[in-house]
């Protein structure tokens, strides 16, 4: 356990300088649009109020999140795109570069599956990380925006309904529906294990590995989609549907977990 | 002491068998004098470090040392050289004999009568003997390189 | 004692290993000599778990691979695996926080044996200079045997002797020690014993002082006679 948090440890440092680079710049491309679509919008509500047209609505922090589609979406998708290369890399690293490092990991005097669960908790600290980065950001964005708007122009919103205005938000990071939220997290947890697994089976059986690997994905990809929209509601009750499908995610997850601290402890070449 | 010139630059044959060779080059430094008689010597490993050579190997050759009664080691102190006059003699002896043989060996081809043999022999040893006393080619150990003896 | 009975490695059907059986003893050094692709390291990756083996056993004191065997068996391998911008300090530290058989005290002589400075970052090493701390890493475990991949390679001639003196020394102790090289001359006089490897078979593992009093021949000989024939 002690070991484990020291892996963790480790895996979060090496990482450290590209996360904190994604939170720059998710900062600044937010607070940049945000200030600048504000700016226009007060002055265009001045304008409106000079030429005596009453009609103005007032306008809250949730229509300028409105407003920020496309850029609020850029830097968590490229945030998404990111993380979703660092799954793979999170182990390729270790294997190139003039360091190799895998030889030093592997020759750690711990049990392997700990190096498996240290590189995955890493993975799911920077997904966290950058989910609380984007509240905490959200709840910033709207102090600035209660600064820069004179109340007298200001609706007030729900910070839920900020949220709700964004669809990369609904959809992606942040659905407001908590089963929902735990579905959307927990597949990727899932989906972590999956691609940490077919990484292994590149690395212990090389090209045929990657064969091996492209089918183990779609297998499982094949057996979670699957669950995901079982349509089964004239033979079962909604809530037994939800019991398979927790039943084959746990079958799936059981399986990957159990291949992948096969393959690296008995398995992995360097 | 001056270790770093004592073992210095010592190399073997890597056909024969190291620890004999240790052994021998022990035997030639106490014949010659570098290493008197009831002198501490380095320890297995230290000798080993100095010498670049397995540490099995220098314990074998101190085993083989005292074997011979060449080398005495009391307790847990260090081996020292013997005091045994008949030893030294003997290892004298055995590496005068070697010696010589060896010479015998280069010149058994060429015809020569033993009065002669032995008339030049005298004459190239008085020869050496002056050269040494000018000039000691080989200085001893102990006043090598002054006082630079630190490790 | 480290032993490896009948051990076979296959990479992709090509037979990398093949029945290779020996033993490394404690308080002996023990060195696999061949021609590169023999399969040197290879062997030192099974010992390590660092590849699979497809028959045969590795054992150690009797005892299969596990994590235990991390803290008893300290690997050196062919390159210094420690992150690039790694201070040589952290590098310690990291160790230390890992290895319960670390030994600081040792760290400490060793860094001072090899006149290493703490401050370097590990990227920014020389090849003699990495070498050596790699070694550091390596035997300031308080382990019973050491595993060296190639300690020599590409290492200056002056290097090459502070290393070789580490052999003799009391940094490696009674350890037992499993070193891979192909520069025999740098360990003729270092090794009690060589394990002769050619295509990955043992072509003949020999005691170095019993082949020069019985057969009057080097292990450079002895390595030429085999691996040349």
């Amino acid at each position: 356990m002690n070991r484990y948090l020291k892996l963790v440890h480790l895996e979060v440092h090496r990482f450290r300088y590209a996360l904190f680079s994604l939170m720059f710049l998710t900062a600044a491309i937010q607070i940049t649009g945000l200030v600048h679509t504000t700016q226009v919008r007060v002055k265009g509500w001045r304008e409106a109020a000079r030429l005596g047209e009453h009609s103005t609505r007032n306008f809250s922090f949730a229509d300028v999140i409105g407003d920020l589609q496309f850029l609020f979406a850029i830097p968590i998708l490229i945030s998404i795109v990111v993380l979703g290369l660092y799954v793979f890399l999170i182990w390729y690293r270790d294997w190139i570069g003039r360091d190799k490092f895998a030889y030093r990991l592997f020759t750690l005097p711990t049990v392997r599956r700990n190096v498996y669960m240290a590189k995955a908790t890493a993975i799911f600290v920077f997904v966290f990380a950058m989910v609380s980065f984007q509240l905490l950001m959200l709840l910033l964005e709207r102090q600035l925006f209660n600064w820069m708007v004179p109340s007298e122009y200001r609706m007030s919103s729900l910070f839920a309904e900020a949220v709700a205005s964004n669809l990369v938000f609904v959809r992606f990071l942040l659905p407001l529906d908590g089963i929902q939220f735990v579905v959307y997290y927990g597949i990727g947890i899932l989906a972590v294990f999956v691609l940490f697994t077919a990484v292994l089976l590149e690395r212990s059986y090389r090209l045929p590995g990657i064969v091996y690997a492209i089918l183990y994905v779609a297998v499982c990809g094949a057996a979670i989609g699957g669950a995901v929209y079982l349509n089964l509601y004239n033979y079962f009750y909604p809530r037994e549907i939800t019991a398979i499908r927790f039943c084959i995610y746990l079958m799936v997850m059981g399986f990957t977990l159990t291949l992948g601290f096969r393959l690296v402890s008995k398995k992995i070449t360097v | 002491m001056n270790k770093v010139n004592e073992w210095a630059g010592i190399t073997f044959n890597s056909r024969d068998p190291v620890y004999a060779q240790v052994v021998r080059l022990f035997k030639e430094k106490i014949v010659t004098g570098v290493i008197q008689s009831g002198q501490t010597i380095p320890s297995r490993r230290e000798l080993a470090a100095l010498l670049k050579i397995n540490p099995n190997t220098a314990q074998r050759a101190y085993k083989e040392m005292e074997d011979q009664r060449l080398i005495v080691t009391e307790g847990n102190s260090p081996s020292r050289i013997t005091l045994e006059l008949d030893v030294l003699r003997q290892i004298r002896a055995e590496l005068l004999g070697t010696a010589v043989e060896a010479f015998v060996a280069t010149i058994r081809n060429i015809d020569v009568p033993l009065d002669e043999l032995l008339d030049v022999i005298q004459q190239k040893y008085t020869e050496a003997q002056a050269g040494k006393r000018q000039e000691p080619p080989e200085a001893p150990f102990e006043s090598g390189e002054g006082g630079n003896n630190d490790d | 004692m480290i032993e490896l009975v009948r051990v076979s490695q296959k990479y992709t059907y090509k037979e990398v290993l093949k029945d290779v059986t020996f033993t490394a003893e404690k308080g002996q050094i023990t060195c696999l000599l061949g021609l590169n692709g023999a399969g040197k390291s290879t062997i030192l990756k099974t010992i390590m778990g660092l590849t699979p083996i497809h028959g045969g056993s590795i054992r150690i004191d009797g005892e299969e691979i596990n994590q235990n065997t991390y803290e008893r068996v300290s690997y050196i391998p062919d390159h210094l695996a420690i992150p690039a911008s790694m201070k040589l300090s952290d590098a310690l530290r990291f160790m230390e926080d890992f290895y319960s058989c670390w030994n600081k005290d040792r760290a400490n002589e060793l860094m001072r044996f090899f006149d290493l400075d703490l401050d370097e970052r590990a990227g920014r090493l020389s090849k003699g200079t990495a070498a050596k701390f790699n070694l550091v890493l390596g035997l300031a475990q308080d382990s019973d045997y050491v595993i060296m991949d190639e300690p020599f390679a590409g290492i200056d001639l002056f290097n090459r002797e502070r290393i070789a003196e580490v052999f003799s020394s009391e940094l490696v102790g009674n350890r037992g020690v499993l070193l891979t090289t192909h520069e025999v001359k740098e360990v003729e006089y270092l090794i009690d014993k060589a394990v002769l490897l050619r295509d990955g078979v043992v072509a003949r593992s020999f005691e170095c002082e019993q082949v020069r009093s019985e057969e009057s021949k080097s292990v450079v000989d002895v390595m030429k006679e085999v691996l040349l024939t």
